[in-house]
């Protein structure tokens, strides 16, 4: 094994020898592999990250929560979208109807958004999101208070006027002072701040509280119908614990139909949504992103496997007598073979190794100038390394073939 | 012991080896001298199988070699050695390691430490000390020739085939070498074979000198027969140096 390790390290030499001699010859062997090796990875890579933020965007919204809405997020390709333009928005009134007919719901909330301006004395924003809430919003979607507190039950069911306002929304409104306590002005009314979100950074669906006043949906529906299409009026549904979102969604769909009363035969009027829909839309986004880096990687590494199989065909032609003596001292057919496919795995490894540390680079200088969370997972450094392995057998196996059944005679005769 | 009957052998309808037929005998170092191009690289590529002769046989201690399948071909392999020109041995290895190469490619079932044991005495039979883990570029012309001498002797060959094993080396290192080949001939009773054009090893070393002319065997004798052939040939070939021919005056 020691010898053989010895002999993998004269290949390597070689190899080194002949990177180091004919440098241009093999800067342009291994371009290919290079070139290739980056593409794949980065591609996957940005993927990766893009894949990771989606994720977490899509389960802050709750993995096991149903949205009751006017609107699917799936569309088909026949989307007919006039039947949907007709259907009714949910009522806060069906939301009592729900938790009165079901019996798998742990607890459900109605929600309605609008944009409005937000003044502080002679401060103001504007387009803040404002989002209207029932009571168990707490309950169904996860989020901490950095100051003061969440809307009470009593708050809410009185629809009194407060507000627990956005980090960022504080912080502008309020700068240094603390907002607790503190009177703001929406819709001409004015509102008493009684807690403060914790931060939560970006979101891609810009589903965050950062930005947001949330307020009593008893008070907003004194002044607006919450109801009107025009708020986005959603029913959040989550379902007790060791009940799957299938159950829950079965149930609902039955709950739903009577309550608006629909015949049997009758299409729902309502769509019930799930996170699962989008991650499923994103599956095949990121699945067509991935055969697109294939695809470019791909050439590259094949153009890259043939000038890894050409050098490897010089390297037999020049090491003919060697091979010849090795074989006249008794080296079998497959210890030749090895030696040459190892010598081709590592050009191909070189290559390959060049690839990554470009990703390496790029990923950082790309962190550092867009502020992006781009990071290379082992995953993808090891499906670096394994590709460049694969195209170095693939490309260094007809050589190395060739050099293990030479004719001991054609061999040695450079020798003789 | 190696038996040659009517060895034929042609490339292209031009016969280079025509009825051959000698007998190298154990314990004798056999050479084969001639010009160049009467057959002599051909010949030995015969004998240790890596052309295949057209007619004739090659017995090795009365085994048909020609006739031998692959696998039992690479049995009698196993007890040939080779020392080739210009030494070959391989950069990478160092002394040590080069004797021990053969041993390792055919001797699975021998230890590592048996392995070792085998260079070391092959090492010390050639006159090699304190040099195991040099590297070839560090060592002279005469003990890289020497090292392959070990190396071709590691697996206790039967047979010894030697390509013309002084060329590079000075007379003197030449004569060390010679007589090396010979000393191990005769202690290992080995069947060597050395293909050569040098007269001073004829003369030093030739139990048994077989002379090659347009690929027929000429004549064959011993080192102190062929200064007396009588052969035109011979005698031009043994002749063609002024050297030879001022001792011949004298």
């Amino acid at each position: 094994m020691i010898l053989f390790i010895k002999l993998f390290k004269e290949s390597a030499l070689f190899a080194w020898g002949s990177v180091v001699s004919n440098k241009l010859r093999t800067l342009l062997t291994l371009l290919g592999i290079t070139i290739g090796i980056f593409a794949i990875i980065s591609v996957f890579s940005v993927v990766d990250a893009l894949e990771r933020q989606i994720r977490t965007s899509i389960s802050s919204l709750g993995d096991n929560v149903i949205y009751i809405q006017k609107w699917p997020w799936e569309f088909s390709q026949d989307f007919a979208w006039w039947k949907y333009m007709n259907r009714p928005s949910p009522r806060p009134s069906e939301l009592d109807e729900i938790f009165r007919r079901t019996n798998i719901l742990e607890s459900a909330v109605f929600t309605a958004s609008t944009n409005r301006t937000v003044e502080y004395f002679n401060r103001s924003i504007e387009q803040v999101n404002i989002l209207s809430v029932s009571q168990d919003y707490d309950k169904v979607r996860s989020f901490e208070i950095d100051a003061g507190r969440f809307i009470s039950l009593t708050e809410s069911g009185s629809g009194r006027n407060v507000a627990v306002i956005g980090s960022k929304i504080a912080s502008q409104l309020f700068e240094n002072d603390n907002p607790i306590g503190n009177i703001i002005k929406i819709f001409g009314r004015n509102i008493e701040v009684i807690g403060v979100f914790a931060p939560e950074g970006d979101d891609t669906f810009g589903n965050n509280h950062d930005e947001m006043i949330v307020l009593p949906l008893n008070f907003v529906n004194s002044f607006i119908d919450v109801s009107s299409d025009r708020y986005g009026p959603v029913i959040l549904a989550k379902g007790k614990e060791n009940f799957s979102n299938d159950e829950l969604t079965d149930e609902l769909r039955g709950v739903m139909r009577s309550i608006r009363k629909i015949k049997p035969a009758a299409e729902d009027d309502f769509a019930l949504n799930q996170t699962s829909l989008l991650s499923r839309q994103f599956d095949g986004l990121f699945a067509i992103l991935k055969i697109a880096g294939w695809i470019i990687g791909g050439f590259s590494i094949l153009v890259g496997g043939f000038g890894i199989a050409n050098i490897m065909f010089v390297s037999v032609k020049e090491r003919t007598t060697i091979i010849g003596i090795q074989k006249a001292l008794g080296a079998k057919n497959f210890f030749i073979l090895i030696q040459f496919l190892s010598e081709a795995v590592l050009l191909s490894l070189m290559g390959g190794s060049i690839g990554l540390l470009l990703v390496f680079g790029g990923t950082f200088i790309a962190s550092q100038l867009f502020d992006m969370d781009l990071l290379i997972q082992m995953k993808n450094v090891l499906l670096g390394v394994n590709v460049s392995v694969i195209i170095g057998l693939v490309a260094g196996f007809i050589p190395a073939w060739s050099a293990a059944h030479l004719n001991p005679v054609d061999a040695i005769r450079a020798n003789t | 012991m190696i038996e040659i009957r009517n060895l034929y052998k042609a490339f292209n309808n031009l016969p280079v080896l025509n009825n051959v037929s000698t007998i190298f005998q154990k314990g004798n170092t056999n050479l084969i001298i001639g010009q160049s191009g009467s057959g002599k690289t051909v010949f030995m590529k015969c004998l240790v199988g890596l052309h295949e002769p057209d007619e004739g046989g090659i017995y090795y201690d009365n085994l048909n070699f020609t006739k031998l399948s692959s696998r039992e071909r690479s049995q009698v392999r196993k007890k040939i050695g080779m020392l080739f020109q210009g030494s070959a041995l391989f950069d990478s290895l160092n002394v040590e390691e080069n004797v021990i190469f053969p041993l390792e490619m055919f001797n699975k079932d021998m230890t590592k430490k048996e392995k070792l044991e085998r260079a070391h005495f092959c090492l010390d039979r050639v006159n090699i000390h304190n040099a195991n883990h040099l590297y070839p570029a560090e060592i002279s012309g005469g003990m890289k020739k020497r090292v392959a001498i070990a190396r071709a002797i590691a697996n206790k060959p039967e047979y010894l085939f030697c390509d013309e094993p002084n060329s590079g080396l000075d007379p003197a290192t030449a004569i060390v070498i010679d007589n090396l080949i010979r000393e191990i001939t005769k202690e290992f009773e080995i069947t060597t074979v050395i293909n050569t054009h040098d007269m001073n090893s004829v003369m030093e070393i030739g139990d048994h000198v077989v002379f090659l002319y347009k690929g027929e065997l000429w004549w064959e004798g011993t080192s102190e027969q062929i200064l007396t052939s009588g052969n035109k040939e011979v005698e031009e070939f043994v002749y063609a140096s002024e050297l030879m021919r001022k001792l011949k005056t004298n």
